[in-house]
């Protein structure tokens, strides 16, 4: 029997790169459940649906993605999710402050496409359906 | 005995007598002219003090913009000029004797670097001096962040007798530092977020095997891909140009592959000096050669040394990048021999054989946004940033960077690291 496609939840207050994401996350094979432009948004989806990744912009209106991280991290319900953090900080300490907040990866913006779809590929891989 | 034989005796005394008074008399006028003297120069050897005091009083109390505080070897303050009055808001009189300079500072920030006057004199007792940021507290309950440079002080006979704080309000300037700061962040955000669009949506268009473009299409996207990476490239060196300015650019030390490094910054330089008529070779030793550094910034580094020497060449020039190891001497030297007193180094030389740098621009050359007249005159495109982020980088390495040139003949920096 197949395996239903691992379910995404894309969070980024700019539309294009919501749109970018959303294009990525389907070519990785993968279902795009919630859609959110705000931190608070995606805290809400994330506890309604617990999708298996959250791909989360670190800028965000409401709660920054590393908070939301966090949040996630200290929910039983949702301290499973993977998290794929997105920003524009590309400095060390950007990544140091996004992996210290539980992301299970970084990617710097600018991403190339190809490249976000192996990372969301490789997350969502081997999450039980 | 008779009377006649007894009165010369008498005489004779009596002379004596009247000698000694002289002699005496003479002895108290010496002495009081002496003393007269003595008074003379006391006076003005007094009034000689009192000028010098009042010259220095006159300097100190001229100081109204820099916090002049004098404290005892308790920190009991004892000198406090009116720059002191100014910045804190009270009055000499209320002060002198009566306070403590600890009273001025954040319990908190003093706690942080050990306790009380201790925390304050903890590296001047060491190094005989001290300058940097702390938080003075004013009469009214303000905060100001001020630069305080400490110094022991000695009384006349030369002993330690206390300390010396002389301190410039730097709140205005620091704010302005983190306004800058905050600015040149959100400026690099900025704009990263629509480079992520445009260059994003541009690899789905020229890499969507279903609408395959023709040349010309690529050819155009091609250009604005390009030039898409270059304002990102611009936007990285400003972001890193202000890090490395408020001291908060951190290496992430590994082994570093140094062949490695020059390998990929010949590969990164071979399309443009290609299309520049340029020739790149590589010189490497036969070993490897590691060194401990951040493999990022120095790849960084290397780019720029290497872009740099291809645009500053003209068609049908060489471009060398040679790597070896050797060892430095304290005066810049270099060896292929260990000799004493010598470190080990990996050294990289960029050689060009282009326009050249001036003799008298070269001491700029790593200033941020310096542009040298041969790159102006020969329409060679950069902001001026790469040299001094070169600069940096290798600095934070315990490296050095040098230039020397010759205008019309070429160009070769040297860079060395410690391994």
């Amino acid at each position: 029997m197949e395996q239903p496609a691992p379910r995404v939840l894309v969070a980024d207050d700019e539309d294009d790169i919501r749109g970018l994401v959303r294009l990525a996350v389907r070519r990785a094979g993968c279902t795009v459940v919630a859609e959110v432009a705000d931190g608070t948004a995606a805290l809400d989806a994330a506890r309604a649906h617990v999708p298996d990744l959250a791909v989360l912009d670190v800028s965000m209106p409401g709660a920054t993605g590393l908070e939301v991280c966090t949040a996630l991290r200290a929910e039983a319900a949702t301290a499973g999710v993977r998290v794929l953090l997105l920003s524009a900080g590309a400095s060390a300490e950007d990544v140091a402050r996004g992996l210290a907040a539980g992301a299970d990866s970084y990617l710097a913006k600018p991403f190339s496409v190809a490249g976000l779809v192996a990372r969301v590929r490789e997350l969502s891989a081997g999450v039980p359906a | 005995m008779t009377a006649l034989d007894q009165g010369p005796v008498v005489l004779d005394e009596a002379a004596l007598l009247r000698a000694e008074v002289a002699r005496l008399t003479d002895e108290r006028d010496a002495l009081r002219a002496q003393m007269q003297h003595r008074d003379g120069e006391l006076e003005v050897a007094t009034r000689m003090l009192a000028a010098r005091a009042q010259t220095m009083t006159s300097v100190i109390d001229a100081v109204t913009e820099q916090s002049i505080i004098g404290t005892d070897l308790d920190g009991v303050v004892r000198v406090w000029n009116p720059g002191a009055e100014k910045l804190l808001g009270l009055p000499r009189a209320e002060v002198v004797r009566r306070r403590r300079i600890t009273d001025f500072h954040l319990p908190e920030e003093l706690a942080a670097s050990g306790s009380g006057l201790t925390a304050l004199v903890r590296v001047a007792r060491v190094e005989g001096r001290d300058v940097r940021d702390w938080t003075y507290v004013t009469a009214t309950g303000d905060e100001r962040t001020v630069s305080v440079a400490v110094t022991p002080r000695s009384d006349d006979s030369g002993e330690h007798a206390g300390w010396n704080f002389v301190a410039t309000d730097m709140t205005e300037v620091r704010a302005g530092e983190r306004l800058k700061d905050q600015f040149v962040s959100l400026i690099s955000h900025e704009l990263r977020t629509p480079l992520s669009s445009i260059l994003g949506y541009l690899e789905l268009v020229l890499d969507d095997p279903d609408q395959p473009l023709t040349d010309e299409q690529r050819s155009y996207l091609g250009t604005v891909e390009r030039n898409a990476q270059r304002l990102l490239r611009l936007v990285g060196d400003l972001l890193f140009t202000a890090q490395v300015e408020a001291g908060r650019f951190t290496l992430q030390p590994e082994d570093v592959d140094l062949p490695a490094v020059l390998r990929a910054a010949e590969e990164t330089a071979r399309v443009a000096a290609a299309a520049a008529g340029v020739q790149v070779d590589l010189e490497l030793p036969a070993g490897g050669l590691v060194v401990r550094g951040d493999a990022v910034r120095l790849g960084q580094a290397c780019d720029n040394l290497v872009s740099n020497a291809v645009k500053f060449t003209p068609a049908g020039g060489r471009v060398t990048l040679s790597l070896r190891a050797g060892w430095r001497s304290a005066d810049g030297g270099f060896g292929d021999e260990e000799l004493p007193g010598c470190t080990p180094v990996a050294r990289i030389d960029v050689t060009d054989t282009g326009y050249g740098i001036p003799a008298a621009e070269l001491d700029q050359l790593f200033t941020r946004f310096f542009r040298a007249s041969t790159a102006r005159r020969n329409a060679v495109k950069g902001v001026g940033l790469g040299l001094s982020i070169t600069k940096a980088i290798t600095t934070a390495h315990g490296g050095t960077l040098d230039v020397a040139s010759t205008e019309g003949r070429g160009t070769t920096f040297t860079l060395t690291l410690p391994r």
